[in-house]
């Protein structure tokens, strides 16, 4: 049985077990939305996904997302250190999901950006990582 | 009988085909593609008011592709051989008894790019096919 939330549970696990990831973004990972009050975090976000069709089945799934660590100015947070780390956790590193086969996961564009906060104007949120195409195919 | 999905179609091939022939589906396909055309000769003569043609016969040709997978090998075996296998196309396998088939020769082309790699063929039949 392939379950594709398992491909963004997977990625998840990557970035949260990695110790250093987490001294630089302690407050987690996040898919979409971060938690409330969080001010050093990885965002996680499916911008697009394709299923590639074969006769009688789906071929392979192959999604795009973005990921990239998000920190609040004042924070002292290195997002640059950060998001280094998150490339090196991902850009060709094989991910184990059930039912599937590891086919690529490699960044396609980069992500670099300040945010000024919607309630307060005065603060600044940095953005940086990456869109990082990630392909599985079915069967393991 | 409604218009059907193309997610069921279906490529088979016996590269040994005995009687009865056991066709064994192609993994990792996606497309495929049967020319049916048949030559005319133009017999056009003094008089006629327009063209006339008479049929020769029906040349049965076409084309297949997928993905490139390892663990299927039937497309490069069957480029290489030099009796024909048996092939056999099915539009949609939920109608299972709706298919083309006879004995064929293929050839293969794998395209690989920073996409995932593609397998795609031709073939041209090598005696009397089957068709609904």
């Amino acid at each position: 049985m392939s379950d594709s939330s398992d491909i963004d549970a997977a990625i998840s696990a990557r970035l949260l077990g990695d110790a250093t990831l987490m001294a630089l973004m302690p407050d987690g990972v996040f898919f979409d939305e971060a938690a409330q009050n969080a001010q050093k975090f990885v965002l996680i976000s499916l911008l697009d996904e394709h299923d590639e069709p074969i006769f009688g089945a789906r071929g392979y799934e192959d999604a795009l997302y973005l990921v990239k660590a998000v920190a609040l100015s004042s924070s002292g947070a290195n997002v640059k250190a950060a998001a280094a780390r998150i490339d090196a956790l991902l850009e060709d590193q094989p991910l184990t999901v059930a039912g599937y086969t590891w086919m690529t996961v490699h960044r396609e564009t980069r992500v670099r950006m300040a945010e000024v906060d919607d309630v307060d104007p005065s603060i600044r949120w940095q953005h940086r990582g990456g869109h990082y195409r990630v392909q599985f195919s079915l069967g393991s | 009988m409604s218009i059907l999905a193309g997610r069921y179609g279906q490529v088979a091939f016996d590269s040994g085909p005995a009687s009865p022939v056991n066709p064994q589906v192609i993994a990792s396909i996606n497309t495929w593609k049967l020319s049916l055309k048949t030559n005319y000769e133009d017999v056009s003569c003094f008089g006629d008011t327009n063209k006339v043609y008479v049929p020769g016969l029906r040349d049965i040709s076409g084309s297949y592709g997928g993905f490139w997978n390892s663990a299927e090998l039937t497309p490069i075996h069957a480029s290489n051989l030099t009796t024909p296998g048996y092939l056999q196309l099915t539009p949609n396998s939920n109608e299972p008894t709706f298919l083309f088939g006879g004995l064929a020769y293929l050839d293969a082309d794998i395209d690989c790019s920073m996409s995932a790699p593609k397998i795609t063929g031709s073939f041209v039949a090598a005696g009397p096919w089957v068709t609904p």
